[in-house]
């Protein structure tokens, strides 16, 4: 058998988008090698960018396609996974746009980050298609180990050393709870490892009713939570996001999220339908949780990292609103959703990246009175900040209103309500870093504010940041009033996706039998 | 959509798209912004004019210069705009008073741009806030002039306005989560989902529902009008702003809280409306009279204006439920005239305080000598707002009270206890005007105030206030100057909550079984199943 034919059996132009990235790692990881350090640093990263385009690139052209599943079935890229592996990509674009001078300022290598982010990026793309237990979890892992890495990256400063010990040890065994769910899904199914058998299977033998069963379903959400940081599994997110390197935070708040979403979308969708109300019911608590948590303790935070770290858990509760929901608006709801945050909160940390470096501080009430010397970061981080918080005509506003549109048609009023409170919450913390760059008098400048350095855009790495910082902020304005198109590819998405389209019918099909029995919407309203 | 100008986008727009072009104009001596955003506003507000001159019928009741383009048909949202007679007044109103703001703030040398930039932003704002068909959209205008007005009034505001401008902020975005989830549930009410205003005054809910609707809604717009227990941001807010913030916020912002009310409580909720409208003649009462007692109690100038705002918007209240012409023709004009009573006031408050350096009235007196020009216009001013005839607060006031008292809707003995109370408020309100002029312009000054300057009004600030105080007399005088422009409207509003109370009237007891039934029907397990 030669190479063509396998690659063709394998369908392996599914995963052209990985493997460009895989090329580009190798590509920069090589190319450090050869050139040595201070060489590479020139040109590494926007290698590593143009490769994440042109993989955001590839994805645009298999939109149409209809093969998509590949590697017999361990991987699959349909709609769904192409938008997150979309979003994934773009997050660790802008976050190498941000971390060349960060990484430059902290003295370690640059490419060798580079390397451990595009792997890591690796791992949540794969993940966002993965169909099979074993691809999975390989695919988990690698994103998760080098995350560990990339938060004990700057090795010299002890807090993001402790951050990296303690990602390590409540992600290890997070992982190891989440293995041991899809192991009792390999035995409960009789050995099936791919997602769609698996609930045929279990269908088939009437084990449906098993409890191990439910007790592989707390497994697995508990792994997914994890990585979506969701509470009561979000004790790590503040000590790690504060400790770590803000670009990796970046990352880990955004294209690690995505692809813990990806994941929860497609194994809960997939392998559990005979679970669906039980684990939609898990998953509303962990929202619920996650919205009040995240947004009433951020309030407290007096570091900007982690008050991000909290708004950022109460950002996932809104998103896990519309996975909950599980309708066609619901599933486009929450792409889209993910779709701005990517902009916006990426956005709010390279202000923040670019505020540190020039000051070398974190706290939100160093900022007072930042107006006066740096109108563009105030912007910047004001207009992020207040789409993070929904403030109309920013595009979580728009993020916002269609969660709360989808949440209401399907009838979850109770979450819906709560998500309202909460967004008027964040806005009072979010509003009090606006106020404080803003309001403040010259006065009541602080004393970093005062030593404030002039803008200097010609130092190495600052292009990149600048670079970031305007695409997010032109995005953050923009995305939402022009949002046609995202609206278009987001209900596409959803449209073009069988196992989506399966579960809805699926779900219409048992709201319809509940209304013919006189019951009329009693488990669905019941459970939202 | 037809093939015409779209005038009510461009004036929307314009003001908006402009202050984009404010970072990026070269300021020199801090002249260039300020002629740049008054022209702005100039521009607009002639726009405004010359476009309802042509385009508006004022013999049609109906909505006029209609636009709608699908913005987000996904969840369709439209970009919908239209005219009828009472918000046509209203965004006259509000690009008069705006743009005299801008003017106002003439001075402003702290921030400019970032002032400038605001002015214009909630500009737009505002007129999205009349102009919008959909209710979706109309969320998302009242929702932009949020942050806007709280950075107007926490960077150019008083000692208190950090205080002021979180308080504002947070019951508005509060009572913000109302319009929204009642839009959403009307929206999604019966088979087709729609956010059309139009459309979902047409849709037939069952009276529990519709309750719930409408005190969702109230609670909404009470917190901007306001109505009694949900005032208190507005003495901070607006004793704190600045006076050209103020101007827009007692002039403008407080109208749209009427005219929310009428839009869609009266409009699209007209069942609901036979059963709360009691409850808002008795806010109204309330409001009247508490308002003008706490404003008596008051020792600062710009606060005791703020709460004979509140008592001031109780007439509007009172004019909403009485069922009448008359009454609802009066409310519309309330707004209106105290949209420009109010605005005068508070920007010549703005200008005793540049000149005395304080708002305390104890602290001031005696100033009619040194700046009799100012001391006239602030008679003029009070005059009108304790409704001297001869000015507009009187006409609107006597058509609240006549509305009310020919009211069928009532039972005798409700309406002579609600006018004998509010007449009891009207008492009141020469009482802490005249008081307020006596304290501030009579007596002797103080040792502090002798050693200011003292300047008589200049002749920009002489402009503006006449401006405002013009209309006023004009409207006094010859009320049909105004009434002309909504009265096909208003009565039509009239006519219609009277059908509906009616027909609700004469079927009481199969309403009462529906009321008790409803709500459990349509949302009560389901609300309650959610919140466990």
């Amino acid at each position: 058998m030669d190479f063509a034919s396998l690659a063709a059996q394998l369908n392996t132009g599914v995963i052209a988008p990985e493997l460009i990235v895989i090329g580009t790692l190798l590509l920069v990881l090589v190319g450090d090698l050869i050139v040595g350090r201070t060489a590479s640093t020139r040109w590494t990263p926007y290698i590593a960018i143009a490769g994440l385009l042109v993989s955001v690139g590839a994805l645009y052209f298999q939109w149409d396609a209809t093969d998509t599943v590949s590697f017999l079935g361990s991987f699959n890229g349909d709609a769904l996974s192409i938008v997150f592996r979309g979003i994934i990509a773009l997050s660790a674009a802008v976050t190498i746009l941000m971390s060349v001078r960060y990484i430059e300022q902290s003295g370690t290598a640059l490419a060798e980050f580079i390397v451990i982010l595009l792997t890591a990026t690796v791992g949540g793309m794969f993940l966002s298609g993965a169909d099979e237990l074993v691809m999975i979890f390989v695919s988990l892992e690698t994103l998760s180990i080098s995350s560990y890495l990339l938060t004990g990256y700057t090795k010299r400063d002890p807090r993001s050393n402790e951050a990296a010990l303690k990602y390590l040890l409540i992600g290890a065994s997070s992982s190891a709870i989440f293995l041991y769910g899809l192991s009792l899904l390999y035995g409960l199914s009789g050995g099936q490892t791919q997602l769609g058998q698996i609930a045929d299977t279990i269908a088939a033998t009437g084990l449906d009713q098993s409890i191990g069963l439910v007790i592989a379903l707390v497994f697995v959400i508990a792994g997914i939570a994890f990585k979506i940081a969701a509470v009561p599994f979000h004790q790590w997110t503040p000590d790690v996001y504060e400790g770590s390197p803000t670009p990796v935070v970046a990352f880990l708040s955004v294209g690690s999220k995505a692809a813990g979403f990806a994941l929860a979308v497609r194994l809960l969708v997939t392998a559990f339908p005979l679970l669906n109300d039980q684990w939609r019911f898990v998953l509303t608590a962990l929202a619920i949780l996650s919205m009040i948590l995240g947004n009433v303790v951020a309030l407290a935070q007096t570091s900007m990292k982690r008050m991000l770290a909290y708004s950022s858990i109460g950002q996932a509760g809104f998103v896990m609103i519309g996975l909950v929901i599980g309708t066609d608006a619901g599933y486009s709801a929450m792409l889209f959703y993910l779709l701005v945050y990517l902009f916006m909160n990426l956005g709010a940390f390279t202000c923040v990246i670019l505020f540190s470096l020039r000051t070398g501080t974190d706290q939100i009430s160093e900022y007072a009175g930042l107006y006066q010397k740096d109108p563009l970061l105030t912007l910047a981080l004001s207009v992020c900040l207040l789409s993070l918080g929904g403030i109309p005509p920013l595009a979580g506003f728009f993020g916002k209103i269609y969660l709360f549109w989808a949440g209401w048609q399907a009838g979850a009023y109770g979450l819906v309500l709560l998500g309202l409170v909460t967004s008027v919450i964040s806005i009072y913390y979010y509003i009090r870093v606006v106020k404080m760059m803003v309001v403040k008098e010259p006065h009541e400048m602080s004393d970093v504010v005062k030593n404030y350095p002039a803008p200097n855009w010609n130092l190495v790495g600052m292009r990149p940041l600048q670079v970031g910082l305007i695409v997010s902020l032109i995005a953050t304005s923009l995305a939402g009033i022009l949002s046609n198109p995202l609206f278009n590819l987001v209900n596409g998405a959803v449209e073009k996706t069988p196992i989506l389209q399966a579960a809805i019918a699926a779900r219409k099909s048992v709201a319809t039998d509940l209304k013919l029995q006189k019951a009329p919407r009693l488990t669905v309203s019941s459970l939202k | 959509m037809n093939n015409q100008i779209p005038w009510l986008t461009i004036i929307t727009l314009f003001p908006l798209v402009a202050s984009f072009l404010i970072p990026v104009i070269p300021d020199k001596q801090g002249k260039t912004l300020r002629w740049y955003a008054l022209s702005v506003g100039l521009i607009d507000f002639a726009l405004i004019a010359y476009a309802l001159w042509q385009n508006y019928d004022l013999q049609d009741s109906g909505f006029q210069l209609v636009e709608r383009y699908a913005w987000i048909p996904q969840i369709g949202l439209n970009w919908s705009l239209a005219v009828d007679g009472i918000s046509m007044p209203l965004i006259v109103l509000a690009g008069l008073v705006t743009t005299l703001s801008i003017m106002a703030g003439w001075q402003v040398t702290h921030k400019p741009r970032l002032f400038y930039f605001l002015m214009l932003a909630m500009y737009s704002a505002q007129i999205g806030v009349f102009c919008a068909q959909d209710i979706l959209l109309f969320f998302f205008m009242w929702e932009l002039e949020l942050v806007p007005v709280y950075m107007l009034i926490s960077i150019w505001g008083g000692p208190r306005r950090l205080y002021a401008a979180t308080k504002f902020i947070l019951y508005t975005a509060i009572g913000s989560i109302f319009i929204l989830v009642a839009a959403l549930a009307m929206a999604f009410y019966g088979g087709n989902v729609t956010f059309d205003m139009a459309e979902l005054g047409l849709k037939n809910y069952p009276l529990g529902f519709e309750l719930l609707m409408y005190a969702a809604l109230i609670i909404a717009y009470g917190v901007k009008l306001p109505i009694f227990p949900l005032h208190t941001w507005l003495p901070d807010a607006h004793g704190e702003a600045s006076a050209p913030v103020s101007m827009i916020l007692a002039g403008v912002l407080l109208k749209m809280g009427g005219y929310a009310i009428i839009r869609m409580n009266v409009e699209m909720l007209p069942d609901a409306h036979y059963y709360f409208a009691p409850v808002l003649a008795i806010l109204g009462v309330v409001n009247i009279v508490y308002g003008a007692l706490v404003s008596f109690a008051q020792t600062n100038l710009k606060r005791r204006m703020a709460y004979s705002s509140i008592s001031h918007m109780g007439f509007v209240l009172l004019g909403i439920a009485s069922y009448t012409e008359l009454g609802m023709s009066g409310a519309v004009l309330q707004m209106l005239s105290h949209g420009l009573i109010a605005a005068a006031l508070f920007f010549l408050a703005g200008v005793t305080y540049d000149r005395t350096h304080t708002l305390a009235m104890e602290k001031m007196g005696g100033l009619a000598k040194s700046m009799p020009t100012v001391f006239a216009l602030f008679t003029i001013g009070s005059m009108a707002s304790l409704a001297l005839p001869g000015m507009s607060g009187f006409v609107g006031e006597l058509a609240v009270f006549l509305g009310f008292a020919t009211s069928d809707s009532y039972t005798s003995t409700f309406k002579v206890v609600v006018v004998l109370l509010s007449a009891i408020g009207l008492i009141l309100t020469p009482i802490y005007l005249l008081s307020m002029l006596r304290e501030v312009f009579y007596g002797k000054q103080t040792e502090e105030l002798s050693q200011q300057i003292l300047l008589d009004a200049k002749p920009r600030e002489v402009f503006i206030a006449a401006c405002l105080l013009i209309p006023v007399i004009g409207v006094g005088l010859y009320p049909k100057l105004v009434t002309q422009y909504y009265d096909v409207k208003t009565v039509e509003v009239a006519t219609r909550a009277r059908t509906a109370a009616s027909a609700i009237a004469h079927q009481p007891v199969q309403v009462f079984t529906q009321a008790s039934a409803a709500p459990k029907l349509t949302a009560g397990p389901e609300l309650l199943g959610i919140l466990k």
